[in-house]
């Protein structure tokens, strides 16, 4: 008599395989609506107007004094246009990866996914690799033609700036598992996501030095690793002045991106759990 | 078995379209939107955190622009002729979440209908077809009512921000902003429901309104050929003559010829809406794509 044996061998080859699969999965989806992908790259741009013309109304021969009063460069739109880069990425972690399960469930392929035998944080491993690729590409297209328009002047150390976001969106993205999981036990969370968005982006200091902010949201604002990481990004590239010294700013994001990490996937574990025990993975 | 009408009896329908009966059918469908309205309980997170939220960016960038001795004032004064600049922002943009929650609201209210699967029915019924779309307006203004109270009331809170407003004038920019934004409402709801999948007209329409109509800042510092532009747009007129009532307390006279630009814009949008709406009806019953979605 033969021995029973399962038809799956899970192994990491396999799963790096199945890594592979889901990651080339959603960059083909992202690409195969090309004129969304164009509209990620000018919608940013269409909300940088009105902040452009409104710096010119406070400059003097195109040179934002006041400003360089808080921010230590009279570079607005450089200070600008690079926030708005790494406010893609939030945007991509609550709107992409927030809303990946329940797109899934919608689509009602998320029980059919969840049967397989994979670990189910790899489906969100393989989002954060795809949704990291073409958040980057949508970025510097934005910048790249921001720049055309407005200019971007970047006089410090780019390789020491891109190292930095690293630990950044680790931990960002580590925030996303957790936020996943919670779209799909809430299912309908649209203005928890659109909300929410926009309160971190405003928090982080996207747009302003966050010192600007009022007595009694700067707290709020400091307790947020991202905010560090715009303020040493920018620190590094614009050589602007920063709420710490830069090594302890690091120091913030790499601990950060650890706690992140644990959290997010302990949360994704205990909400998925509880999915699952309502039976509610294929209801939408 | 045959059956025959006699020649004493004549067919009446059980419809008898007057007047008062597309009144009251008005009057329904407007108890029809409120009551959607109102269902969502969502709607009062949105009435307390985006007449705040929306405009905080700009605001706390403008603080940031002024520097902290406030060098930047001096420049914002020039230009735009007050030194208000958080009154100045706070109506551009509220003029601006009024012109985007129009086409997000009464610019999907057929597709919303035709997504819902009652378009068909409802376009049945012997209503005139117009009112259903023309319904969907007075619950969402009396909704930004509500919205501008609640502006006014954080940012005195959060901001300790004063207006020094003409509540008349104020109200006069409100009444004659309602059929150049509406009738742009209307003819973007026509166009919708043939179009089906819109979000990008969204975008590009209050991309240029955010873009040309001086949401935060004054037209004076754009380059001329924007400038041009921005003079056609309704909101443009809207914003400048709602600043001028709501920071300056401008009299009626002072605003008067943008209030009259405004009305005559009106006129046009309103009658391409309706225009618009009735080509994109006929269009759609030739074609027997109502409930197509």
């Amino acid at each position: 008599m033969q021995p029973q044996s399962a038809l799956s061998q899970p192994s990491w080859r396999s799963h790096l395989r199945a890594l592979w699969m889901i990651a080339v999965n959603n960059w083909k989806h992202h690409w195969r609506y090309p004129l969304n992908a164009v509209s990620d790259m000018l919608q940013p741009l269409v909300w940088l107007a009105p902040v452009y013309f409104m710096g010119q109304a406070f400059s003097v021969n195109g040179k934002a004094e006041g400003f360089a009063g808080f921010a230590g460069t009279d570079d607005y739109m450089s200070y600008i246009l690079l926030g708005t880069a790494l406010t893609n990425f939030i945007m991509a972690v609550f709107w992409g990866m927030g809303f990946s399960l329940k797109w899934d469930m919608d689509g009602g392929v998320l029980e059919a996914n969840w049967t397989a035998p994979l670990p189910r944080p790899l489906i969100l491993v393989g989002r954060t690799l795809s949704s990291l690729a073409t958040t980057t590409l949508t970025s510097l297209g934005m910048i790249l033609i921001g720049a055309l328009v407005w200019g971007f002047h970047p006089t410090g150390n780019v390789l020491s700036a891109v190292l930095v976001t690293i630990p950044l969106l680790i931990g960002l993205y580590g925030f996303g598992f957790a936020f996943a999981a919670l779209v799909m036990i809430l299912r309908e969370a649209n203005t928890l996501v659109d909300s929410g968005s926009f309160i971190v982006m405003l928090l982080s200091g996207a747009n302003f030095p966050v010192t600007v902010l009022p007595r009694w949201l700067l707290p709020l604002s400091l307790a947020l690793p991202l905010t560090y990481g715009f303020d040493a990004v920018r620190g590094y590239l614009l050589k602007t002045r920063t709420l710490l010294p830069l090594n302890v700013e690091i120091a913030i994001l790499l601990v950060s991106m650890v706690l992140m990490i644990v959290i997010g996937l302990r949360a994704f574990y205990a909400l998925e759990r509880r999915v699952r025990q309502l039976g509610t993975v294929g209801q939408y | 078995m045959e059956t025959t009408l006699s020649s004493g009896t004549h067919l009446t329908s059980l419809s008898r379209t007057t007047g008062l009966a597309q009144l009251r059918a008005f009057g329904a469908i407007i108890w029809r939107e409120y009551l959607h309205f109102v269902r969502y309980p969502t709607w009062v997170i949105a009435f307390i955190i985006w007449p705040i939220l929306f405009p905080a960016t700009y605001i706390f960038s403008s603080f940031a622009l002024a520097g902290p001795s406030g060098v930047g004032v001096t420049r914002f004064l020039e230009v735009a002729g007050t030194d208000n600049f958080l009154g100045y922002i706070v109506v551009g943009t509220s003029v601006w979440m009024w012109a985007n929650t129009l086409l997000w609201n009464v610019g999907f209210a057929l597709r919303g209908e035709q997504m819902r699967g009652t378009l068909e029915s409802n376009w049945m019924t012997p209503t005139s077809r117009f009112l259903f779309l023309l319904g969907s307006g007075p619950v969402h203004a009396v909704s930004m009512l509500m919205f501008f109270l609640f502006t006014v009331v954080e940012f005195r809170i959060f901001f300790h921000l004063t207006f020094n407003a003409n509540l008349f004038s104020l109200l006069a920019v409100f009444l004659a902003a309602l059929p150049a934004l509406y009738g742009l409402g209307f003819t973007f709801a026509s166009l919708v429901i043939t179009a089906r999948e819109a979000n990008a007209f969204v975008f590009l329409v209050r991309g240029i309104v955010m873009i040309f109509c001086g949401i935060t800042y004054p037209l004076a510092v754009m380059p001329p050929w924007m400038q041009a532009v921005a003079e056609w747009l309704p909101p443009t007129l809207i914003i400048r003559a709602a600043r001028l009532a709501a920071l300056n307390h401008a009299s009626l006279e002072v605003i008067a010829p943008d209030l009259v630009r405004l009305l005559a814009y009106g006129a046009f949008w309103l009658a391409l809406g309706y225009l618009t709406f009735s080509q994109i009806e006929r269009r759609a019953r030739l074609k027997g794509a109502l409930n197509q979605y």
